[in-house]
């Protein structure tokens, strides 16, 4: 056991970041990302336990029921180590580092559904799909860009945030702002998906020309606004897409 | 350029890659619609098929998350898979990608989101078996061996997306041999098919964005890109 006062090396603490993004790897519907986890921390138990009774301890007690958002899973990873060093050192019961995940890895992992999955991820999706035909294959590049750029920013600020926070990482958190950065970039995406579909519907009329043309396109537009209408009726959208496409190709086929 | 099982191969590796970086590795988002396609289209020489494809299904796939424990459709699959049935369709056929193409491998390939979400529900039961083993190796001491479960959880995802993807490319390659037999009429029909599945795409991504007015922004988006479309097309003439 390293001496109390004592702290993880860099290149550990470095380790477990790097280690913590295969946290998904053996997800499963019991422990769910318990094997990640325990593999990500697995580095710094072994040098922070160098007893294997203590180490052993250490490995079983993450290996209980783990989940939360992948990304700022990262502040919870930190976090841990914090509390580890302290279990270490003797200045903390072991009990408190599973208090720590039990009481954040709920609200982490909405904070983090609602932000990355339901606001950054549809905003720069859409935005760059709109951008496809200006870009051509620069847009999946700006999207990867854009998308990565906020991600690996957040993710290694939240798990540096857990390392020197512990638990008053949560105000850090809160001070991010991150719900009400989310509801603008929701809107983003809506407009942004607007725009594409115009585009497409009018791009193939030009191509198409004549009157015609134009009326084919204004339909497509006219099919995704009942779209719109239908599947906030639960309609399931498979089967609209098949019956627009069905609908399209008869009328355009006699054009 | 010849055409044949080498690219079926390189199919299945990147839908293999990419369907392990969307559950296993990174989550950076090369797994979306719009970079799975755009890629599987760069590497099979149809890049156009990959954009216009990828561009689609990133719209309708725009809202699916996994949250908490629940599985959503596999839109990693439904990308690579697609992409690469038509990539081949479009070899077969001698030519690009076209939009009848397009339309065509969206139809008979739709249900690969729903397939993919089986296989993962499959993948998940296996992984339940490595953390029970884990616990088990944890309990004796042998804590490497333990912790090093977690990778054995990696390769049944790459396995399987290997195969489907090959087997989506592999049937691309079939079915292209039909085409050419198709009328012109039906074909101008797929053709106009695709713009309303775009239209019908993007309606089901606003509606996905989860914005508050997201029926408003959409048609705020609409209208912008309607009204510099007709002022470029009044201005070239």
């Amino acid at each position: 056991m390293i001496g109390p006062g004592t702290h993880l090396p860099r290149s550990v603490k470095l380790r477990v970041f790097l280690r913590s993004l295969l946290l998904q790897a053996s997800w499963n519907p019991k422990g769910m990302q318990n094997l990640g986890l325990v593999y990500a921390l697995y580095p710094a138990l072994e040098r922070l336990y160098t007893d294997p009774e203590k180490r052993r301890e250490a490995v079983q007690r993450h290996l209980t029921f783990f989940n939360t958002h992948p990304y700022v899973a990262a502040a919870i990873v930190g976090g841990v180590l914090y509390h580890e060093e302290r279990i270490a050192a003797g200045e903390e019961d072991p009990t408190r580092v599973n208090e720590f995940k039990g009481a954040l890895m709920g609200p982490l992992a909405a904070l983090g559904d609602g932000f990355f999955w339901l606001s950054l991820r549809p905003a720069v999706g859409a935005l760059c799909a709109a951008l496809v035909p200006w870009l051509g294959a620069w847009a999946a590049v700006l999207f990867l860009v854009l998308y990565n750029v906020v991600h690996f920013t957040l993710r290694a600020q939240l798990f540096r945030m857990g390392l020197q926070l512990g638990d008053r990482l949560v105000e850090a958190v809160a001070r991010a702002r991150l719900p009400t950065r989310g509801a603008r970039l929701r809107a983003v995406a809506a407009a942004s998906a607007g725009a594409a579909a115009a585009y497409l519907a009018f791009t193939f009329g030009a191509q198409q020309g004549g009157l015609g043309g134009w009326l084919m396109a204004g339909g497509c537009l006219a099919l995704g606004a009942l779209s719109y209408v239908l599947v906030a009726r639960k309609v399931p959208t498979a089967a609209l897409t098949v019956l627009a496409a069905l609908l399209a190709g008869f009328l355009g086929a006699w054009l | 350029m010849h055409v044949g099982w080498g690219h079926v191969a390189l199919a299945g590796a990147w839908g293999a890659l990419v369907s392990l970086e969307r559950r296993a590795f990174l989550q950076a988002m090369f797994s979306r619609p719009l970079v799975a396609a755009t890629g599987m289209g760069l590497l099979l020489g149809q890049l156009e098929t990959g954009l216009y494809l990828g561009m689609v299904l990133e719209l309708f796939y725009l809202g699916t998350a996994s949250l908490g424990a629940a599985l959503p459709e596999n839109d990693t699959l439904a990308a690579s898979g697609t992409t690469a049935a038509a990539a081949m369709m479009a070899w077969q056929t001698g030519g690009g990608g076209t939009p009848a193409i397009w339309s065509l491998s969206l139809l008979l390939f739709a249900g690969l989101g729903q397939l993919g979400r089986a296989v993962d529900h499959r993948l998940e039961a296996h992984a339940s078996v490595l953390s029970a083993h884990g616990l088990e190796l944890a309990e004796h001491g042998e804590l490497e061996r333990a912790v090093r479960q977690n990778l054995w959880g990696i390769w049944p995802y790459a396995l399987a997306y290997l195969l489907l993807n090959a087997g989506c490319a592999a049937l691309g390659l079939w079915i292209g041999t039909f085409l050419s037999h198709l009328p012109l009429v039906s074909l101008r029909g797929l053709a106009w098919a695709f713009p309303a599945m775009a239209s019908v795409a993007a309606a089901i991504g606003a509606r996905g964005s989860h914005a508050r007015n997201a029926a408003l922004w959409g048609l705020v988006g609409a209208a912008v890109m309607t009204g510099t479309t007709l002022v470029l097309a009044w201005v070239r003439g």
